[in-house]
């Protein structure tokens, strides 16, 4: 009789802890899913951009070794078949980029497979000026959209320097009076490896790109094999005949900023002394 | 009659009143999430499950029995003093313990400067201008015409769009990628007068919601004539096995 007493009241314990948990359970879940509903929005989608690394100094060496602190972004590329005339097989396939800056300078690494060296093999890096969109190819005009210009940095390997150039359209690459950019090219076991540099900030900002610390803009890669057909002696790539990437995006990589770290622990402190408080309340309540 | 009511409702009491507002609750989110096509943002689904929040607690405060049954159980759980197993103190604990850091992890996420590229919404379909709109082919579709079309086809798209699947060995480098026409979400749903349109003024005819600026798609009315570009949507409705939308 008392085994069965004992029975009923354990089953009785048993209900009650049952209910118990279904109704925490169920509260802690529907907390959860409407934590998961609240935050919904910081999980931004994913696209691909190329990061400078904030470094004491910018080397202008493709192989220093402070570029291995720069994770490679990597674009694929394609023929040139926007606008006359086209080409419909190139080159190099991919491209590597890097970046790195010390708040003045900035230097972005490009690396590209090319099974020959050759003296015009070059390539080219673009940006969009300002605040107006401009369309990849050379900023080519849009019927329905004021279109801005490019700005293009391109180096060539027999000149062994860059050029800061501007366009809107093709057929108006025009070189800048102000050359403020650098370039340097390195070629080795069938890759070339090539630095851009220039200061993050310029006086022009019409026709040069500025980079703003943890501001992102818009990037483009170009570039050239420049062998030479066996069979004509003509160039295989050359002017518009190129390989190309779509719009990318660049940053400059802020100061860290920890801010966020001291929000996040003044909202725990907070949320500590308002559990502390309602249950005193409640254990208050309960003894009055 | 009166037995089975009282019956139901004993039932229905067996089940603690927090889990059913959580399973309503949960059961209103899912269907909202995953049930509505085409899905919908999430701010609209914020604002729906506010309301039922709102609902929610004033179905609970409406009746002082419900009321009670409602925070009698949290009130204990908090409390603690009352809890008589030790895995009930634990679970109290560790509520107790991931309340300050979910409110510290929210705090961290809405003022952490964001590191992501700024979210692009292309429009993939916007809207034609006047001039494109209700256009008919005017080539007869023909065997030798639709034949001409995939010459052309073949010359001038396949580079990009492939055999009509948008995987042409020129199209890798390009974002947004070449269209797949095979694709029934591609020119399946378009009329001949869209696909005119965009054949003939190219990537830099879309509007500022298609991203003019990333099309790579030429602007085939500087090389072509209209009677070649009518022709190529007729090779390239046949190969890709679809038939033009028609306002029938």
């Amino acid at each position: 009789m008392r085994r069965q007493l004992d029975c009923l009241s354990w089953r009785r314990e048993m209900m009650k802890n049952r209910r118990k948990m279904w109704s925490v359970g169920g509260t802690a879940g529907a907390v959860l899913v409407a934590c998961a509903v609240a935050s919904g929005a910081a999980w931004a989608q994913e696209s691909v951009a190329v990061r400078a690394v904030l470094v004491s100094s910018v080397p202008d060496d493709p192989a220093a070794a402070a570029w291995n602190s720069s994770v490679a972004a990597q674009f694929p590329l394609s023929p040139q078949v926007h606008w006359a005339t086209r080409i419909l097989e190139v080159t190099a396939k991919d491209v590597k980029v890097r970046g790195l800056h010390d708040g003045k300078q900035v230097a972005i690494l490009l690396e590209y497979d090319d099974p020959t060296q050759d003296p015009d093999d070059a390539a080219a890096i673009e940006f969009m000026v300002g605040d107006k969109k401009a369309h990849f190819a050379h900023g080519q005009p849009m019927a329905q959209v004021e279109g801005g210009s490019v700005n293009i940095w391109f180096w060539k390997n027999k000149d062994s320097k860059a050029l800061d150039m501007n366009a809107k359209g093709f057929g108006t690459l025009k070189v800048q009076d102000q050359q403020d950019v650098k370039g340097k090219g390195v070629y080795q076991d069938g890759k070339w490896k090539v630095v851009f540099s220039r200061a993050l900030a310029t006086g022009d900002a019409e026709n040069d790109a500025q980079f703003n610390p943890g501001e992102f803009i818009n990037i483009a890669f170009a570039v050239w094999d420049g062998k030479k057909d066996p069979a004509s002696g003509e160039l295989k790539e050359k002017g518009s005949q190129k390989a190309v990437s779509s719009w990318w995006y660049f940053r400059a990589e802020p100061q860290p900023d920890y801010s966020a770290y001291l929000y996040a622990a003044l909202a725990i402190g907070l949320a500590l002394g308002f559990q502390f408080v309602l249950i005193r309340k409640l254990k208050k309540g309960q003894s009055a | 009659m009166e037995a089975k009511i009282e019956k139901s409702q004993a039932k229905r009491r067996r089940i603690p009143v927090q889990a059913q507002m959580a399973i309503v609750w949960m059961g209103i989110y899912l269907f909202l999430k995953f049930f509505i096509k085409p899905p919908l943002p999430s701010s609209v689904i914020f604002m729906y499950m506010t309301m039922t929040s709102i609902g929610l607690l004033m179905y609970v405060s409406v009746y002082e029995d419900v009321l009670q049954a409602f925070k009698g159980p949290i009130v204990d759980f908090l409390r603690g003093d009352q809890l008589r197993t030790g895995s009930w103190r634990a679970a109290r604990w560790v509520v107790l313990g991931l309340f300050p850091l979910l409110v510290g992890w929210q705090t961290y996420s809405s003022t952490a400067p964001s590191d992501q590229p700024p979210a692009e919404n292309r429009t993939i379909h916007p809207a034609p201008p006047g001039e494109f709109v209700g256009l008919s082919n005017p080539v007869p579709n023909t065997p030798e015409n639709v034949m001409t079309g995939k010459g052309l086809f073949a010359a001038l798209c396949s580079p990009c769009h492939g055999n009509f699947d948008g995987k042409g060995p020129a199209a890798r480098g390009f974002n947004p990628p070449p269209a797949n026409f095979v694709d029934p979400g591609t020119i399946a749903q378009l009329q001949e007068s869209y696909v005119f349109w965009r054949i003939k003024t190219g990537g830099v005819g879309l509007s500022v919601e298609g991203m003019p600026w990333k099309s790579a798609m030429p602007r085939w009315e500087v090389e072509l004539k209209d009677e070649q570009i009518w022709k190529i949507i007729m090779g390239e409705y046949d190969g890709a096995g679809h038939k033009p939308r028609t306002w029938e």
